[in-house]
């Protein structure tokens, strides 16, 4: 049954305008704390996405089923990510992304 | 005698081992172990090898006497082993190549002079380089060259000759260079090697005319095919035409005529070619023009190396092999005229250049290339034993001329150590008194030289004095010309003015040759000793009374030996070589003729080897009792040439010949720098030689080094500079690429793609179309190519087949849409060729069944054309047995039953100019 019906494409838009700004987010921002929160936007966009599809064409739970993995997975990113801004914090006293340029050429 | 006979039959003649590898084993021993042996056990193994090599050559030299008194053989063989085997003409022979020796009157009476003349100039060299640290060696390189030069005479094939061709040229390169330290001898070395060496191309090009004509290197064999060499080959073009020159005769009108003349067919007949080729050899080899140069500088080696190679033996091996060919040579008058004619010229030429030389050396080199000069032409008006006998009495004064100016070097040696000093003529003179043996036999060999009458070089001169007059060589065929019918050429023809022309050159020579060395004698032996000052710290004594200080007087004290006779070793070979000049000549006493005396010895010994050759070669009647008459300017020339040098140099010291050199100073410096020929050579040949490297360096630094190595390099850092900026470190950058690089592939998925596959085939006229297959594609079609599509909505029809007539074309058009509503199309063209009908019906195929039952497919092979080219009759040079195999393997071939007639051959007359070159095809292939 098509609850939503017509408006998948609502949900659609909204998801991608959502993964946009976290794209152009991570691009954009200096701050490394920003990124990461920009990168969580991003899981998220895709996880309403997911979410919504399943809604529609799911009669299994298949999309709500990956919806919970990547919610598992962004939290063990985040942690894992909060660890190495630490890290790069108590080297180089900054959290500018723009200062990690030790491989530069 | 009969013992001998017994050990060596004569077709297993393994004496002739004995002869040429005793000296190998001298030199083996003298070369390995010389240093320890000491200096007496070196020279007595050197003197043992080449005197049992002499007593060898005699016995065979008896043995072979022996064999033609009894008819029994003309040549004795010892055959060793097959070297190689080479394919011959159109796989049709085998040529095998053998190691194997012979002996025959020719190569015997060589054998003879060269293990006589070297066993004395060992004898000589004993003494004269006793003082010398490589004494072993010097007498290693002698064993090793006389080695290489028996392996010359006596070799049975013209590759064995060939090795020890090259044999003589690397002992003579060694020996030239015997004082390596000096880098003068060293290139003197070189250049004698390289002069060599152009002279082996063309003998090796002559071999393989020979293996091509006559499909045989040894001597029977090439004698018996020698007539196949009548044969003419188109020299020029090589092709059709001249490529360029064709191009330029039809673009531009007032060229065409060059162009037509250029491209003219030209013939020569091969005799020719191989005549030709087998004399650069020569030339390169005896010292002729172009390729003298080498010999004048060869005297930098020791005066015994100049005697022996330079003058008796490796120099003589080029008339050696002209005689040895004479079978082949006498089947071109071209070939020979160019041989004597050149001979004169060089022997003119040459002797202009010793008038003015100080350097005794030089001036008995310049003499040898002359002297060889009138060998060539003896051997070139077909007066092959006379070239021969004088080669026989070259070597005798030749080598006493060198060994005497070997006795005066050493004994101004000793005075100077420097070697240009002691051989200047102008710090010499008066030395009669000092050395009277070598004076002596000096003035034999001088005697010989410019032929005083009764000695040896008298009769040896004369005679080809007088057969250069009267002898010629007539056309080998009847009617002057080779091939048939319209394109027959005409054979050279002895002119008219040649015999003439030769006398006039010899005659001219020989009133040099007496010139210049009696003014050779007069400079060394005769007036007063000027060597006395160019010692070192010699002081003139107090009371210098102006004239001659050779007596001790006021006991002023001398610097240096007084100038003293040489030891016994030294004299003895003066002495031989001496007696053997002025009494040499009575083997060929030919000018004894009128007084009735008629006795040849030595034409009648060689008489066997140039019967083929004499068939040639005629001599004009009317000059036959010309030979007193024709001797007379021989005797004028000593005269006029020897009193000239008289007068000049002993009774007026001299004073003529240096007003004249400073009148024309020029024209003197011109002379004595020997005409500048050398110097032409280094600024054309070398010079372009050297252009031709600086080409190839400059490619390989700018291009290899430059461009290939360099140049891509540096494209590839510079690549890498750009790249790098990509690498920034930062983690946003990156991931803005790797957003963009997701967004193209996004693109590229999204897109629809019109892709099918095309079956074409043109044969049966059935082309397909299948398109691909993509996500959520659907498909709509023009198959009839008229522009609309097919059907209105878009279907899962993914194939289309279609058929052409001949010569038509079609446009088959797809569109595609995909799962987002977006399309493409693309438009497949075909088109049927006309069949192609260019080539000519397909290869008839004679189908038979053998005899096992199978069935077999011959191509029946069309004829080739007969083209009016040169061709010998059916059958006529091979052997029976060969013309028959090839027949029957032509057959086969053709897969013909024999007597099928076959196409008619156009007409061979009216052939337009330039006709292909003609296929030297063997008798069997004409239809």
């Amino acid at each position: 049954m098509n609850l939503l019906g017509e408006v998948i494409e609502h949900y659609v838009i909204l998801a991608s305008v959502i993964f946009t700004l976290g794209a152009i987010g991570f691009l954009v921002r200096r701050n490394v704390l920003i990124q990461l929160m920009s990168i969580e936007l991003m899981l998220n966009a895709v996880n309403l996405l997911l979410v919504a599809y399943n809604r529609v064409h799911g009669a299994d739970m298949n999309g709500q089923m990956f919806a919970f993995f990547i919610i598992a997975v962004a939290a063990a990113e985040a942690a894992v990510g909060l660890a190495i801004v630490l890290a790069f914090y108590r080297l180089r006293q900054t959290v500018l992304s723009d200062e990690a340029d030790s491989l530069k050429h | 005698m009969d013992a001998l006979r017994a050990i060596f039959p004569h077709d297993d003649f393994a004496l002739l081992l004995v002869i040429i590898l005793v000296p190998l084993l001298g030199a083996f021993v003298n070369g390995v172990f010389g240093k320890r042996l000491g200096k007496e056990a070196v020279a007595l193994m050197a003197l043992s090898a080449i005197g049992v090599s002499f007593i060898a050559s005699a016995a065979a030299f008896l043995l072979l006497k022996d064999a033609e008194r009894t008819q029994e053989a003309a040549r004795l063989i010892w055959r060793g082993w097959d070297w190689v085997t080479i394919s011959g003409r159109q796989d049709l022979s085998q040529v095998p190549i053998q190691i194997a020796f012979s002996i025959d009157a020719l190569s015997g009476a060589m054998a003879l002079i060269v293990t006589g003349v070297g066993f004395l100039i060992h004898l000589y060299s004993v003494k004269y380089m006793e003082k010398d640290p490589g004494f072993h060696r010097f007498f290693s390189y002698l064993n090793l060259f006389i080695f290489s030069m028996l392996v010359l005479i006596l070799g049975d094939s013209l590759p064995v000759l060939f090795v020890g061709w090259e044999g003589v040229g690397l002992c003579s390169y060694l020996l030239i260079g015997f004082w390596y330290d000096n880098d003068y001898n060293a290139f003197a070395g070189k250049k004698a090697f390289v002069a060599n060496r152009i002279g082996d191309f063309g003998l090796l090009v002559a071999m393989a005319l020979l293996v091509y004509y006559c499909g045989a290197l040894d001597w029977t064999g090439i004698d018996a095919q020698s007539r196949s060499l009548l044969q003419a080959k188109q020299v020029w073009p090589i092709g059709n035409d001249v490529p360029w020159v064709t191009w330029l005769g039809q673009h531009y009108s007032s060229l065409s005529g060059v162009a037509e003349w250029v491209n003219r067919p030209r013939y020569a007949s091969a005799a020719t070619l191989v005549g030709l080729a087998l004399f650069l050899g020569c030339a390169g080899k005896s010292a002729q023009i172009p390729l003298y140069v080498w010999l004048p500088d060869a005297m930098a080696g020791p005066t015994p190396v100049s005697a022996l190679i330079h003058a008796a033996t490796m120099v003589t091996a080029g008339v050696y092999l002209v005689c040895r060919m004479s079978g082949v040579f006498v089947l071109s008058p071209a070939a020979m005229f160019t041989v004597a004619t050149i001979g004169g010229l060089t022997a003119v030429l040459a002797a202009t250049i010793a008038l003015v030389q100080n350097d005794i050396k030089r001036v008995l080199a310049y003499s040898t290339v002359s002297q060889l000069g009138y060998m060539f032409i003896g051997v070139g008006v077909g007066a092959f034993a006379a070239g021969f006998f004088h080669v026989m009495t070259h070597a005798f004064f030749k080598a006493c001329l060198f060994l005497g100016s070997g006795s005066v070097i050493h004994a101004m040696h000793a005075r100077i150590h420097d070697t240009d000093a002691s051989q200047d003529m102008r710090n010499m003179g008066g030395l009669k008194r000092f050395m009277p043996v070598t004076f002596w036999t000096f003035v034999a060999a001088w005697a010989a030289i410019v032929a005083v009458p009764f000695t040896s070089g008298f009769f040896s001169k004369d005679e080809i004095l007088f057969q250069s007059f009267t002898s010629f060589v007539k056309a080998p065929v009847e009617g002057g010309k080779l091939g048939e019918g319209a394109n027959a050429i005409q054979l050279f023809q002895w002119p008219e003015w040649g015999g003439k022309f030769l006398y006039t050159l010899g005659v001219l020579a020989a009133v040099m040759t007496a010139f210049y060395m009696t003014r050779l004698v007069i400079g060394i032996f005769f007036g007063e000793f000027k060597g006395w000052t160019i010692v070192k710290r010699w002081k003139a004594p107090k009371h210098h009374h102006g004239h001659a200080h050779d007596e001790h007087e006021h006991g002023a004290p001398l610097e240096g030996p007084t100038p003293h006779e040489s030891p016994w070793q030294m004299t003895v070979p003066l002495v031989v070589l001496g007696a053997l000049s002025v009494v040499g000549g009575f083997l060929n006493p030919h000018a004894l003729s009128m007084f009735g005396v008629h006795t040849h010895p030595l034409d009648n010994w060689l008489a066997p080897v140039f019967t083929e050759a004499k068939k040639f070669v005629e001599h004009v009647p009317e000059f036959e009792h010309l030979v007193v008459p024709l001797m007379l300017p021989g005797i004028g020339a000593l005269v006029v040439g020897g009193g000239f040098a008289y007068w000049m140099y002993l009774m007026q010291s001299g004073e003529p010949a240096k007003k004249l050199a400073e009148q024309m100073p020029r024209l003197h410096a011109l002379v004595y720098d020997k005409w500048r020929i050398d110097e032409l050579y280094d600024e054309t040949i070398l010079g372009a030689v050297d252009s031709l490297a600086e080409g190839f360096a400059w490619a390989d630094r700018w291009l290899v080094d430059g461009l290939l190595a360099r140049f891509t390099s540096f494209v590839v850092a510079a690549v890498g500079t750009g790249l790098r900026y990509v690498q920034t470190g930062r983690v946003q950058a990156y991931a803005a690429m790797m957003i963009v690089g997701v967004g193209g592939m996004g693109w590229f998925l999204i897109a629809p793609h019109a892709h099918a596959q095309v079956m074409t085939d043109h044969a049966s006229g059935s082309y397909s179309v299948t398109a691909s297959p993509g996500l959520g594609y659907r498909y709509r079609w023009d198959a009839d190519g008229d522009g609309t599509w097919d059907t209105e909505s878009f279907s899962d029809k993914t194939n289309v087949e279609l058929k052409l007539e001949p010569d038509k074309s079609q446009t088959v058009r797809l569109q595609v849409v995909n799962a987002f509503g977006r399309t493409a199309e693309k438009a497949f063209a075909f088109s049927r060729p006309k069949p192609d009908r260019s080539r000519g019906p397909a290869t008839t195929m004679n189908v038979e069944q053998g005899a096992d039952g199978q069935l077999r497919a011959m191509p029946q092979r069309p004829r080739p054309a007969a083209s009016g080219t040169f061709q010998l009759p059916p059958g006529g040079n091979m052997d029976p047995e060969a013309t028959r195999r090839l027949f029957q393997r032509l057959q086969q071939q053709r897969g013909q039953a024999p007597g099928q007639p076959g196409q008619p051959a156009p007409p061979g007359g009216g052939q337009p100019a330039p006709a292909p070159a003609p296929q030297p095809a063997p008798g069997g292939q004409a239809p």
